[in-house]
């Protein structure tokens, strides 16, 4: 009889660990073996495929004016930009208030701001952007704070979960040989929570790919564009073509968040 | 017009759009529900194909809604087809996901004890696997009701039903006037429901819950 052995991703958060990572998978090949790069290699491919497909089947004057590869590059260009922009504020937003919140000091305050932050959670996003466009005009700065304000609860959760789960005794033993409060935090604390913060941050480049898509509705660009473009003009293969480059680059970023994860988590965790 | 005027005067149409809103969430994380519950069922025991399914349904995960709801708009037109199908599919991920989890995550022998005191396979399945995964599977089914929710403002963009209707329509009117209040309707609306659901599952939660494992 076999045990499940490998520690099953937290159930409470879909897509915050590794979907599915087969149990005692070597963690080693990442950077050495070709394998490694199978799967972002399937994802380049079948995008190139697509757009060959696409573009040689017969496109009528808009669809062609729509598809041009220049275009479709620009959108996936915007989409990327999007998507690291927020990204990178969120980290910028979430580790500081993660790290503050999760002191001894604070943590009476938790309860209060983990229930703001899924009261927060729930708000759709699409009004969100809509909310601030209303209230700030559209573009891609609004569109940037949309995202960001829908982006940093997840990550915000999982800086404090993981910093509150290090154990007590490590902490203790940190400052019991001398270490100063900002060495315990540096090199014992967050080493410690990184695995389940970089989930966190994967989760969140996830949900940001996803989420820049709803930019186009406030004329922010992106591969949401191609999209509405396909709906508005009845052109199916504009429409596919928007979904498959959107779900591609999603699959692309959650490769590249699970490689960074994997990278970055300390050796002997 | 004042958001508490606009409330009052399009009263009709914001219950009537709330209530689409909350049924819709409610019959597709409902179906939901019965179709996950039976694929983990079915899927659990065999540990490759529950790694199968636990990593499809994080792939599926990673293809935003409004992707997939323009992808269903092609082979269901638009309306509630496509939105009904996109909720239920974004349902499914966690709700199949977690009860995998809950499922393999049940001592096994509890489930050996079971057998030997000359339990069938179904009995132990029904009376001891399931009520056991069932705080992990109801996490799942929370989360799923919190994504539909979310998701089903989008559906507004493939006429969908339900509150996303005000959302758009503010887009629509953008600058104008209104557009403000339909936004902001639309927008509490969701979180108020989505609230309520969450209470709700607090409710259901302990009522379900078997005594022996309540914290």
């Amino acid at each position: 009889m076999s045990a499940p052995a490998a520690p099953r991703p937290a159930p409470a958060a879909p897509g915050a660990g590794p979907p599915g990572e087969p149990a005692g998978a070597p963690r080693a090949p990442v950077g050495r073996s070709w394998r490694a790069f199978a799967a972002p290699a399937g994802v380049l491919v079948a995008g190139a495929a697509w757009m060959l497909y696409v573009e040689n089947s017969g496109l009528d004057a808009i669809e062609r004016r729509s598809l041009a590869p220049h275009y479709v590059w620009e959108k996936t260009w915007e989409h990327v930009q999007l998507t690291a922009v927020s990204t990178l504020a969120v980290l910028a937003v979430a580790l500081p208030l993660g790290i503050l919140l999760s002191r001894a000091w604070a943590r009476p305050g938790t309860p209060i701001v983990l229930a703001v932050a899924d009261i927060g959670q729930s708000a759709p996003t699409i009004g969100v952007v809509v909310l601030l466009a209303v209230a700030f005009g559209i573009g891609f700065w609004t569109t940037v704070v949309a995202l960001v304000a829908y982006g940093v609860l997840p990550a915000l959760r999982n800086t404090m979960v993981g910093l509150q789960q290090v154990d007590p005794a490590l902490t203790d033993a940190g400052r019991g040989i001398g270490m100063s409060p900002a060495a315990v935090l540096a090199r014992v604390e967050l080493p410690l929570a990184s695995p389940v913060i970089l989930a966190g941050i994967r989760t969140t480049l996830v949900l940001m790919v996803g989420t820049a898509s709803i930019a186009s509705f406030v004329s922010s660009g992106g591969l949401g564009d191609l999209i509405t473009t396909g709906v508005t003009t009845q052109r199916t293969p504009v429409l596919l073509t928007g979904c498959v480059l959107i779900a591609l680059l999603a699959l692309l970023v959650d490769w590249l968040g699970g490689t960074a994860a994997r990278l970055l988590a300390p050796k002997g965790l | 017009m004042s958001f508490w005027e606009y409330l009052g005067d399009r009263r009709e149409l914001l219950v009537f759009e709330t209530w689409q809103h909350a049924s819709m969430v409610f019959q597709t994380v409902l179906a939901a529900l019965v179709i996950g519950v039976a694929a983990g069922i079915a899927v659990h025991r065999s540990e490759r194909l529950a790694t199968l399914a636990t990593g499809a349904a994080g792939v599926a995960f990673t293809v935003p809604s409004l992707a997939l709801l323009g992808l269903l708009i092609t082979p269901l037109g638009l309306g509630v087809a496509p939105s009904v199908t996109a909720l239920t599919l974004y349902s499914l991920l966690p709700i199949v996901r977690n009860t995998v989890v809950g499922l393999t995550g049940v001592d096994r022998t509890l489930v050996e004890a079971a057998r030997g005191i000359g339990m069938t396979r179904a009995a132990v399945l029904l009376r001891i696997e399931l009520p056991l995964a069932w705080p992990v599977i109801l996490t799942g089914v929370r989360v799923a009701t919190q994504l539909a929710m979310g998701v089903g403002a989008i559906a507004a963009y493939v006429s969908g039903p339900g509150l996303g209707e005000q959302i758009f329509s503010g887009l629509a009117r953008l600058g104008g006037a209104n557009a403000l209040n339909m936004t902001l309707a639309g927008t509490l609306g969701i979180v108020l429901l989505a609230l309520l659901f969450d209470g709700c599952f607090v409710v259901v939660g302990r009522l379900t819950t078997p005594r022996g494992i309540r914290d």
